[in-house]
């Protein structure tokens, strides 16, 4: 009888468990964030490798999902007479949610990997432990430029994907659809204000913070050699999405 | 493609991400104007439905406004509408709410008023409104009036349905040819007398026209005359009316002396009294004796009436100060304009604000507080000027250069001092483009300059400057986060000289910020340029 509780408790303990260890290494990150040495070089690297390298990637899937959410809503407003307004929608699904969402899905699944794969890797080829050998914490040395970068890093990709998904959204709306393209623009400057595309980028920064965290906890647990650096890499892609997606709800509930 | 640092490849990838962050909320931030921009007008409407705060308010269809705020008064809505500062608002000038496209939404649209009517000051009100015509009104009274319609139909086809109905109409259609008939034969048969009385008619009124020409004045002159006396006629009546009724009761003087015995004694009494005093005073007694019979007294009381008279007349004429006040428009159009500059100018003061503020930020670095004391002059909403006085635990450092000539060699001597009980002193100009604020000047006893971008309704500050540029070294960079989250405290962080190896440190650290009024009218007092 108590073999079954033990059961179905389990799971919750180490979910708990797992979400605690979480928060301790980002309170660690955070206090090796101010002590010195500051490695500045390591953050310019990751942000290289979060930020400008990410760029492609952002930029295709920006543009795409707002040519496509032209369409959609073109044929949903067209019931009703209400063409114009495609732009606004547009814009509005791209600053508030769609941005920030792809991005930061798009850069979990290419950085959030890489970082779990890296870390992992070192891990299991103990090279970690090598770091501790030689005083230097791996912590600051490898976690700490990696949630910096990705917290900085993801504002700003979101912001360009904003952009082009507008841009993509007008291109569609005005060239194709035959939208009026003033009426287009002015729809959007008339309907989006400034809060939507800052509270857009707030919530990016916190998704940030989240692929980070998730990729660098879970490459730094790995166990298994090579078996293990994939299912950690699996894991860390998995969970860092579907928290992204459920913090997605909350944050706008509580922001918009 | 050459060969990038990772630091550039950063560094183009941010500023190409704040240009597009720039561009687009210059484009849609026009929010800004809502605060304290322009001048608030008060309007009651009967209702405010579908009215909401920060909706525009138009004038002949081009934004001037924003609704600021929607409250109950009185069992109305009370609508405050903030206005631009260069729009004018007469004071007979029309508020109506208007619906736009076919969702339905709501503005404020302001119908100009007549040109001679005065402005409306800020925290004026409109009067005149106008019924919000919304759907459901208009519905109502277009289903009332169809069913009025019907009701009419629906008679008119039972009267005139059916053969006999439309036998009867046929009948009175025949009777009506009928009598038009006989009215056409008749005049045809009477056609000349007709000619003579309508001549005879043209003449009468030719001649009535004649004499009330000729006697227009007189005739204007009696009707005035008797409207005159017809009213005066009627306040005598009445006042005769009062005074009987009041006599016959016995009140007042006249009443008590014809009801009352003893008046007529007490009245004997004082004649025999008054004839005593005409005696002393025909013979020269006492003052008012002297004054009758002394002719000096009756001189200078001539005299005095003549200066009077004198004065009254160059008033009139237009002479001396007083005269030229009263007489001249000139004179009172230069007071209207003084009042008006008056005016502007109590406006501006009003849009004039300063701010006292201190900051201390914690270096982590040298372990020490680094304190600001600022004094932030705003004379509009998008430019002050910012004056520092900086205690800064590193010191001011000053280097000197000499050169000496010793044995034909020149050699330099490179000295560099700190001096440690030093202030620093910053003086600064500002202007900001909507969320984005950019300063420069003397920023901590160096040239410098600064980026300020606001987020959150101004609560989120994030600041970038450049100052201490010189040849040898790196110019002193400084990044900071301010939070405001109440109003008056902030807290604050950065990295302060980032790009300089050996001093660079994180901070943290806080501040008070604040209005000051007193300050504020120390400046006004001064003329500022604005």
């Amino acid at each position: 009888m108590l073999r079954f509780f033990e059961y179905v408790g389990k799971p919750f303990v180490l979910l708990i468990e797992a979400f605690g260890k979480v928060i301790l290494l980002l309170v660690s990150t955070i206090s090796w964030m101010v002590r010195p040495p500051y490695r500045i070089h390591e953050i310019f690297k990751q942000m290289e490798f979060v930020g400008v390298n990410s760029l492609p990637v952002v930029i295709i899937t920006g543009a795409f999902t707002g040519m496509v959410l032209a369409i959609q809503t073109y044929y949903g407003f067209k019931m009703f007479g209400g063409e114009s307004l495609v732009g606004a929608t547009v814009a509005l699904s791209m600053t508030r949610e769609l941005g920030p969402a792809i991005t930061a899905l798009m850069v979990t699944g290419r950085v959030g990997s890489a970082m779990a794969a890296e870390i992992g890797t070192m891990r299991v080829t103990e090279q970690i432990d090598a770091l501790y050998t030689m005083s230097v914490n791996p912590v600051q040395y490898l976690i700490m430029p990696r949630v910096i970068a990705s917290i900085m890093m993801l504002p700003v990709l979101t912001i360009v994907s904003d952009f082009i998904g507008i841009v993509g959204g007008y291109f569609v709306g005005v060239r194709l659809l035959n939208i009026n393209s003033g009426i287009f623009v002015a729809r959007i400057i008339e309907f989006v204000a400034l809060s939507d595309i800052v509270n857009g980028l707030i919530k990016s920064a916190v998704f940030g913070l989240i692929l980070s965290l998730v990729g660098c906890y879970k490459g730094f647990g790995t166990f298994g050699g090579a078996a293990g650096v994939g299912r950690a890499t699996t894991q860390s892609v998995v969970i860092s999405s579907v928290s992204i997606l459920i913090s997605d709800y909350f944050l706008t509930a509580v922001m918009f | 493609m050459s060969k990038l640092s990772v630091e550039a490849k950063v560094g183009v990838f941010v500023v190409i991400g704040v240009v597009l962050l720039c561009y687009m909320s210059m484009k849609v931030g026009k929010l800004n104007f809502s605060n304290n921009k322009g001048y608030a007008i008060e309007v009651l409407f009967d209702s405010a439905t579908g009215l909401a705060r920060d909706v525009t308010v138009e004038k002949a269809g081009v934004e001037i406004g924003r609704v600021q705020d929607i409250s109950l008064r009185d069992g109305k809505a009370l609508v405050v509408l903030r206005i631009k500062q260069a729009i004018k608002v007469k004071k007979d000038a029309k508020a109506v709410i208007r619906t736009r496209g076919i969702l339905g939404d709501k503005y404020v649209e302001i119908i100009a008023g007549s040109a001679s009517a005065p402005d409306i000051m800020g925290g004026g009100r409109l009067t005149r409104t106008m019924p919000v015509t919304d759907m459901d009104t208009l519905l109502n009274v277009l289903g009332e009036v169809a069913n009025d319609i019907k009701l009419l139909t629906t008679v008119m086809s039972n009267v005139l349905g059916g053969e006999e109905g439309e036998a009867a109409v046929r009948a009175i259609v025949s009777n009506l040819r009928g009598i038009v008939t006989t009215l056409n034969q008749s005049i045809e048969r009477n056609s000349s007398d007709i000619d003579r009385m309508i001549d005879n008619l043209a003449g009468f009124s030719d001649t009535l026209r004649s004499i009330g020409d000729d006697n227009q004045g007189d005739i204007k002159e009696i009707i005035t005359s008797v409207r005159r006396v017809s009213g005066s006629m009627e306040s005598l009546v009445a006042d005769l009316e009062e005074i009987t009724e009041k006599i016959n009761t016995g009140q007042g003087s006249i009443g008590r002396l014809i009801n009352d015995d003893s008046t007529i004694d007490n009245l004997n009494e004082t004649l025999a009294a008054l004839k005593e005093i005409a005696q002393s005073i025909s013979q020269g007694e006492g003052t008012l004796g002297r004054l009758i019979a002394e002719d000096q007294t009756i001189d200078s009381l001539n005299t005095t009436l003549a200066s009077l008279d004198e004065i009254t007349t160059k008033i009139n004429s237009g002479e001396g100060t007083l005269g030229r006040l009263v007489n001249e428009d000139e004179t009172v159009e230069s007071l209207n304009t003084t009042l008006t500059q008056l005016n502007n100018y109590l406006e501006k003061q009003d849009t004039f604000r300063t701010y006292l503020d201190y900051r201390g930020e914690y270096l982590f670095n040298s372990e020490a507080l680094k304190s600001y004391l600022s004094l932030r002059i705003q004379p509009r909403e998008d430019k002050y000027y910012l004056l520092q006085i900086i205690d800064d635990p590193e010191g001011k450092e000053s280097v000197t250069d000499t050169y000496r000539d010793i044995n034909g060699t020149v050699v330099q001597e490179h000295e560099v001092k700190v001096e440690y009980d030093v202030l620093k002193f910053s003086a600064q100009v500002a202007k900001r483009y909507y969320n984005l604020a950019i300063r420069g000047g003397l920023l901590e006893s160096t040239g410098g300059f600064g980026f300020d971008y606001y987020f959150l309704d101004d609560k989120l500050l994030m600041s970038l400057e450049a100052f201490d540029f010189s040849l040898d070294r790196n110019p002193h960079l400084k990044a900071k986060i301010d939070y405001t989250p109440f109003s008056h405290l902030y807290l604050t962080t950065g990295y302060d000289n980032f790009v300089n190896e050996e001093s660079r440190s994180f901070f943290i650290g806080g501040g008070i910020n604040f209005s000051d009024e007193d300050v504020k009218t120390l400046f006004t007092s001064i003329p500022l340029p604005y």
